[in-house]
């Protein structure tokens, strides 16, 4: 291994133990809350920053720094579950139609093609202006516009490889349908796919807030960081920490991310790997 | 029906996410808090930005005889009608100097002498009978209302009958639908008006109002020569156009802004007014038919804390439907004031406990649920339901806020439904007897809940025949009693309206009924 890929394995390392970390206070947030997220007490509401109060409080006089790591919670969790849901339908589509030339694959990519037609967001709002506020229906929309391009990739990764000569070998050995998918296909198409569902959490994070900022996604009292945005948007002259702390908190979970695909991405580039070895 | 649509701003939806967050930090040192100061340049145009202008509200254009369109042709000083409130809600003469009942349905009102219409036409009874014929001809609440028989006009006398012993009519004709304009002018394409104010609008449209003076008014010339109204919408845009100078006085700034206009470069003006956010109580539901759940509930609210903290102590605690002001008001009536430990006490011995120990109460295999109805509309009534949400729950209730524009379609099920927060005026024309009889007499047009009490209907029934103004607020004061007693409505708090406005501004501010806003005395120092 030379030196570049060293340097990109660190960096690789160091942000995946970030995104790990994040990931693992969203799992225990209930633990690190120093006070319970939802206990209202309006004779402290809107405080400042303060050695009792790290992030201030907010309107109600709730603990922002509380309600930022539950809101981490909800935040992270949803939007792992989306990137998840729509990186698995996405490459089952995909590589379906890959596989099976013909009719079937161009009714799945028209299909794909009609919802990348749609501006993101906006579909997305509609989605969830017709199923209604809550943070379900807003993975759900999200989820609704987001398989089309992990379909793509999965398709043009299984054209790719479904000629290449070990999955020859595999068919004359005996292997069929399911089995060589699985075994002999989605192990080699499986790297762009990952890079493409990790750089798509940031993404998907952002969406999400989006979606809770304008009242479709999470409702109050629910701790989202989109939604606390949102309440404090008003507050954001005269108590900024109300609407920085839980922006900071997306920025940061949305940089690590990003920086974690970035770097994946550079470590199973293969023509990366070439020409540094 | 009144009017559920005025006033402060809504939650606007402006923009995504850290955009609106970065976009307003460079706003704010960009404009700081300092708005210029000083006279308009000559020619210049004051402006007015409004929250409570426009489609949203009902009250677009300026036709006093559409929908709420009344309350912008005097709020914005075109339109005048017979009698205006004083200060404490007291009829008193405007473009009718005096009035008399000469008997028990016939008023015989003079009118003033030397007032001219915008059209220059002067006002006579006969114009006056050509404008309140064609208002009950054509508006929706009007009629109801004055319940006129006749009216007949004799040079500057003008003789109402009514269809019965109407004691609040001369109340009812403040009400802004009661704008004298001239029919003969009628109504234009962008409704516009010829009325008798200060003010003449040259052109009116859904967002935007432009008003010159009036150099004929007939309570001298107004020292301002152009005013601007302008719809704002939102609460936030509206809180920087006035710190960055693009208008010069405000209407429905959100609360959590004023604080950044307590300084000598701004006016604020307050004004409490009579539109209360109060619940009402479901009874078809089986939760809240229980007078023990009904009455925690009652105890169950903080209007303390919520009028202080989350309306930074722009309002005042209600305990009946009117404020203070009134001679039938808060200070007359008894309600139950914010006691959790007593709403559990209450529970308990009703045998709603927690058996479960998941901090709901159950009784007999039914939750402590209830589902709060309420919209988003009104600023206020989100906050008042999050804060509900709270204190009810560390009293063993479990809040489901359903917070909805969708309200009005839903209060109509009574079993979508437990309890419904909303605001109203509850004394429009400065008489009691209206929000009872819209609100709570038994199958009143705005009794969501079912609610039925035949002592309240009793009252009602005597307060509708009587004459004498301290006997109406007696029986008010009763009636407000008997709901209040019933755990049947919450009261939770009064608007106190405000008007901010730039250093040298002067002659604008708020009014208890919220009507009268842009006046001859607006000036410019």
């Amino acid at each position: 291994m030379s030196r570049l890929s060293n340097a990109t394995v660190r960096k690789m390392v160091v942000f995946a133990v970030l995104a790990v970390l994040l990931v693992l206070a969203a799992l225990f947030a209930e633990h690190l809350c120093p006070y319970d997220p939802y206990a209202q007490n309006l004779r402290e509401a809107l405080q400042a920053p303060s050695e009792a109060h790290l992030l201030g409080t907010d309107r109600y006089g709730r603990d922002m720094l509380s309600r930022v790591i539950m809101g981490g919670q909800s935040s992270i969790a949803s939007t792992l579950v989306c990137v998840a849901v729509v990186a698995l339908i996405g490459t089952a589509v995909g590589v379906v139609a890959g596989w099976r030339a013909g009719v079937l694959d161009t009714l799945l990519m028209r299909t794909s093609d009609v919802f990348l037609a749609f501006p993101g967001l906006v579909f997305a709002l509609a989605v969830a202006g017709v199923l209604g506020g809550g943070i379900q229906n807003a993975v759900i929309a999200l989820c609704a516009i987001g398989w089309p391009k992990f379909a793509r990739i999965a398709r043009s990764q299984t054209l790719a490889v479904c000629d290449a000569s070990f999955i020859q070998a595999a068919r004359m050995q005996g292997t069929k349908g399911l089995a060589l998918i699985v075994r002999h296909v989605l192990p080699n198409i499986a790297g762009p796919i990952v890079v493409c569902a990790v750089l798509d959490i940031g993404t998907m994070m952002m969406e999400l807030a989006g979606l809770s900022y304008l009242g479709l996604g999470a409702q109050p009292p629910m701790a989202e960081w989109g939604s606390m945005m949102s309440d404090g948007r008003s507050m954001l002259q005269t108590a900024p920490w109300c609407v920085l702390a839980p922006g900071l908190a997306i920025f940061i979970t949305v940089l690590v991310f990003n920086l974690l695909g970035d770097t994946l991405r550079d470590y199973l580039d293969p023509k990366k790997k070439g020409s540094a070895s | 029906m009144t009017h559920t649509g005025k006033g402060l701003s809504r939650r606007g939806f402006v923009g995504l996410g850290a955009g609106v967050g970065v976009a307003a930090l460079i706003g704010q040192s960009v404009f700081g808090a300092q708005a210029p100061c000083g006279a308009l340049a000559d020619g210049a145009t004051f402006a007015y930005g409004t929250t409570g202008y426009g489609p949203e509200m009902d009250d677009a254009g300026l036709n006093p005889h559409a929908n709420y369109s009344g309350w912008s042709c005097v709020r914005y000083g075109v339109g005048e009608t017979l009698f205006k409130f004083s200060d404490s809600m007291e009829p008193e003469s405007w473009l009718a100097e005096s009035y008399e009942f000469t008997d028990d349905t016939t008023v015989v009102i003079k009118l003033r002498e030397g007032v001219r219409f915008s059209s220059g036409r002067a006002m006579d009874a006969q114009a006056v009978k050509e404008c309140l014929d064609d208002l009950l001809a054509v508006h929706d609440r009007a009629p109801l209302d004055l319940e006129i028989d006749a009216i007949e006009a004799d040079g500057m006398t003008l003789a109402i009958t009514t269809k019965r012993p109407k004691p609040a009519l001369i109340n009812y004709l403040c009400d802004p639908y009661g704008a004298i304009i001239d029919m003969q002018a009628g109504v234009s394409a962008d409704n516009n008006v010829a009325g008798t104010g200060p003010f003449v609008a040259t052109s009116v449209s859904d967002t935007e109002i432009a008003l010159v003076a009036n150099a004929d008014y007939w309570g001298g010339t107004p020292s301002l020569a152009n005013v601007s109204v302008r719809s704002i919408t939102d609460g936030d845009t509206l809180t920087m156009a006035l710190q960055a100078g693009q208008i010069d006085a405000s209407y429905g700034l959100p609360y959590a802004s004023y604080a950044l206009f307590e300084n000598p470069s701004f006016n604020i003006e307050s004004c409490e007014t009579s539109r209360a956010f109060f619940a009402q109580a479901n009874y078809a539901s089986p939760v809240m038919s229980d007078p023990a759940v009904r009455h925690a509930l009652a105890l169950g609210i903080d209007k303390e804390g919520f009028v202080e903290v989350l309306l930074n102590g722009r309002g005042a605690p209600a305990a009946g439907a009117f404020p203070s002001n009134f001679a039938f008001g808060n200070d007359t009536v008894s309600a139950p004031a914010y006691d959790p430990e007593e709403a559990k006490r209450v529970l308990e011995e009703a045998g709603w406990v927690d058996s479960d120990g998941d901090g709901v109460r159950e009784k007999d295999g039914q939750r402590l649920h209830i589902v709060w109805l309420t919209y988003p509309g009104r600023q206020e009534l989100p906050l008042l339901a999050e804060s509900v949400q709270f204190s009810l729950g560390e009293i063993g209730f479990e809040v489901e806020v359903n917070c909805t524009a969708n309200h009005t379609s839903i209060r109509t099920d009574t079993s979508a439904w437990d309890v419904y927060a909303s605001a109203l005026v509850t004394a429009p024309t400065g008489d009691p007897e209206y929000f009872f009889s819209a609100t709570c007499v038994t199958d009143a047009p705005k009794n969501f809940g079912g609610y039925s009490n035949p002592d309240l209907d009793a009252l009602a029934e005597q307060l509708s025949e009587e004459f004498d103004t301290g006997k109406r607020a007696e029986l008010a004061t009763q009636m407000q009693q008997v709901i209040l007693d019933d755990d049947a409505y919450m009261f939770a708090s009064h608007l106190t309206m405000g008007i901010v406005s730039r250093a040298g501004v002067s002659g604008i501010a708020p009014h208890p009924c919220d009507y009268y806003e842009v006046t001859a005395g607006l000036a410019v120092a």
